[in-house]
C-alpha cells in the first residue's frame, strides 16, 4: 500500500472533520464512526480532488464505506492522467 | 434619536494593491494595473476592447482562507472574506478561534446579534455559474465527439474536430456546491458564517451602485440603532475562462475601444475616452458604527458617514437619462440627510466610468450642484470599473482622502471634458466633506457623503 497516499487521505479526512488524523483508523466507516454525512462526503472528495489533481465524480463513489476503501480508490485513480 | 455613524476600519483587494496601506499609496502614486486580455478570450469572439487590470496573484492564506473554503466559495465571495479580515483587524477588533472548528471565528467582546453584513455585489457568482454550466453543456458532448474523431473520423476531419474539441474545453467536474457558491449572497453569508455574525444579513445586487448603495443601507441600520457595527461594502470576480462576462460589457460598447497605448486608454472625464477599463474584480468592506460604541471600545476613526441617498432614473437599462434629474435628486436628498449643502462639499469621488454617456452626465451634473471648486477625481482612472465592488471602494478611498487631507489624481486626464475641478497633481487640500457617488445599469443613482472626523 502507498504510505504517502494514505497520509494524505487521513489528512483530508481530519481537514474535513477539523480534527487530529491520530486515531481515525483504516477500517473506520465513514458514516457510522466518523459522522460523515452526505455533506461532508462531498467536501472529503473535494478536497481529495484538489490533493490529488484527479477527477472524481460522485458516481465513481458507490460501494466507498471505509477509510481504507478511499485510499483504496485513489491509488486506482493515480494510474488515471493527472488534471491540467 | 439618530445615531452618529463613522469608519473605524476598512479592508480592500484591488487590482493596484492588496491592503490599504499598499492600495492607499499605489493610489496617491496614481498607479494602475493595465494588461492585454487573455489570448484565450480571442478564440470564442472578435473582442473589440484589448486590455484588462488583472488582479495580482493573492496568497489564500493572506486573505484568511482555508483550503476547503477556497474550494467551496465563488472567487468573489473569497475576495470578501479577506478584505473583511483586514477591515475586523483595522477596528480593532479581537478575532477569536472558535472553539469547535479552526475555520470559524468570532469577534471578541461584540454582541454578535447587534452586527449586521451589508455587501454589494453586481453579479454575484457569475463566475461558478458560467465554469459549471459549461461543464453541463459540453462533457458529454465534448465526450461523444473525442470518441467519434479518435474511432470513426478521417485525417482531414480530426484536425477540424480537434480545433472544436478544444474550443469545448470545460472544468474537471460539475462542482457539487454550486448553487451556494453562484448564488449572489453567498458573499454576505460567507463572511457572517465565519465570524459568527447574527444579526441582519442583506446582499444589493444593483449593478455598479451596490457598494454603495449597501454601504448607504448600512450606514441607515447604524443611524437609525437596528444593529451597533455594520460590516459593508462590495466584491466582485469578473473573470470566467472564456472572457464571456467581459464579452457582454464589450458587445454592449462599455469598454475602452482605443487600445493602442494600454496605459494611457483609461482616462475618465478626457475628451479623448472610448469607454471603460473592465477590471477583474476587487472587494472593499468598511466596518460602520455607532460612534458611542466605537469610543467606548476605543476604535480610531477615519472619517464619519454622514448622509445616504438612492433614487432611480425609470429611463433606460443601459444609460443615463438626459439631464439626470434623478441623480440631481439623489445627490440633494443625500446632502440633506447629511444636514449640508452643495457648497460644503470639498471632493466627489465621481463615478467616472470613462465612457462617453456617463462622464459627459456626470460633470453636466457636478458642475450644476456644486459649481467648478469642488475637486474631483475618478477612481476607475486607476482600478478600471471592478462594478459592484467599484463604489464600496470608492467610498474607501473618499474615507481616506478625508483622513489624509489628499486624494490620487485623475490619471490621463489630459483634455477635460469641461471645466471642473479635476484633481491633476498631487498635494494637500483642506477636506472636510467628501461624496462618493455610483450610477448603474437599470437606472439606479446612490450617493453616500462622508464628513471628516474630528
Amino acid at each position: 500500500m502507498n504510505n504517502d497516499v494514505q497520509q494524505r487521505v487521513l489528512r483530508a479526512i481530519a481537514e474535513v472533520l477539523e480534527r487530529n488524523e491520530d486515531g481515525i483508523r483504516l477500517d473506520a466507516s465513514l458514516r457510522d464512526d466518523l459522522d460523515f454525512d452526505s455533506l461532508k462526503q462531498m467536501t472529503l472528495f473535494i478536497l481529495l480532488e484538489d490533493e490529488f489533481q484527479r477527477t472524481m465524480p460522485p458516481e465513481d463513489m458507490a460501494g466507498i464505506v471505509t477509510v481504507k476503501d478511499i485510499v483504496d480508490f485513489i491509488n486506482r485513480k493515480l494510474q488515471e492522467p493527472a488534471l491540467t | 434619536m439618530k445615531r452618529r455613524v463613522v469608519i473605524t476600519g476598512a479592508g480592500v483587494v484591488s487590482t493596484i494593491g492588496t491592503g490599504v496601506d499598499e492600495f492607499w499609496r499605489n493610489c496617491l502614486e496614481a498607479k494602475s494595473a493595465v494588461a492585454p486580455i487573455p489570448a484565450n478570450w480571442d478564440r470564442y469572439a472578435a473582442l473589440h476592447s484589448r486590455i484588462w487590470s488583472p488582479l495580482p496573484d493573492i496568497d489564500p492564506e493572506y486573505l484568511g482562507v482555508a483550503r476547503m473554503e477556497r474550494l467551496q466559495l465563488d472567487p468573489g465571495s473569497v475576495l470578501a472574506l479577506g478584505a473583511a479580515r483586514e477591515a475586523f483587524e483595522r477596528a480593532g477588533f479581537s478575532i477569536v478561534p472558535d472553539a469547535a472548528s479552526s475555520r470559524v471565528f468570532s469577534l471578541a467582546g461584540a454582541d454578535a446579534a447587534r452586527i449586521g453584513v451589508y455587501l454589494g455585489t453586481g453579479i454575484g457568482g457569475a463566475h461558478s455559474f458560467l465554469q459549471n454550466h459549461t461543464h453541463h453543456l459540453y462533457q458529454r458532448a465534448r465526450a461523444t465527439l473525442k470518441d467519434y474523431a479518435v474511432t470513426r473520423a478521417s485525417a482531414q476531419d480530426r484536425e477540424t474536430l480537434d480545433g472544436v474539441l478544444a474550443l469545448m474545453a470545460h472544468g474537471p467536474r460539475y462542482h457539487p456546491f454550486v448553487v451556494s457558491m453562484l448564488m449572489p449572497n453567498a458573499s454576505s453569508a460567507a463572511v457572517a458564517i465565519k465570524y459568527s455574525i447574527t444579526g441582519p444579513n442583506t446582499t444589493y445586487c444593483v449593478a455598479c451602485a451596490s457598494g454603495t448603495v449597501a454601504v448607504g443601507n448600512a450606514y441607515r441600520a447604524v443611524r437609525d440603532g437596528c444593529v451597533d457595527v455594520a460590516v459593508s461594502g462590495g466584491c466582485e470576480y469578473l473573470n470566467d475562462e472564456h472572457g464571456h462576462i467581459f464579452r457582454g460589457f464589450d458587445v454592449a460598447g462599455t469598454l475602452v475601444r482605443d487600445c493602442a497605448d494600454p496605459g494611457a486608454a483609461n482616462r475618465p472625464f478626457d475628451a479623448n475616452r472610448s469607454g471603460f477599463l473592465f477590471s477583474q474584480g476587487g472587494a472593499a468592506v468598511l466596518i460602520l458604527e455607532d460612534l458611542e460604541h466605537a469610543q467606548r471600545r476605543g476604535a480610531t476613526i477615519v472619517a464619519e458617514v454622514a448622509g445616504f441617498a438612492e433614487t432611480f432614473d425609470a429611463h433606460s437599462m443601459m444609460s443615463l437619462a438626459p439631464g439626470g434629474e434623478q441623480i440631481e435628486r439623489m445627490l440633494r436628498a443625500a446632502l440633506a440627510d447629511a444636514g449640508v449643502g452643495a457648497h460644503d462639499v470639498d471632493y466627489i469621488n465621481a463615478h467616472g466610468t470613462g465612457t462617453k454617456n456617463n462622464d459627459e452626465t456626470e460633470a453636466e451634473i457636478i458642475d450644476r450642484v456644486f459649481g467648478k471648486s469642488v475637486r474631483v477625481n475618478s477612481t476607475k482612472s486607476l482600478l478600471g470599473h471592478a462594478i459592484g465592488a467599484s463604489g464600496a471602494i470608492e467610498i474607501l478611498v473618499t474615507a481616506l482622502s478625508l483622513r489624509d487631507q489628499t486624494t490620487h489624481i485623475c490619471r490621463n486626464l489630459d483634455a477635460p471634458l469641461r471645466d471642473l475641478n479635476f484633481v491633476r497633481a498631487a498635494g494637500q487640500f483642506d477636506l472636510r466633506v467628501g461624496l462618493s457617488q455610483s450610477f448603474a445599469f437599470g437606472g439606479h443613482n446612490a450617493a453616500v457623503v462622508l464628513r471628516r472626523f474630528s
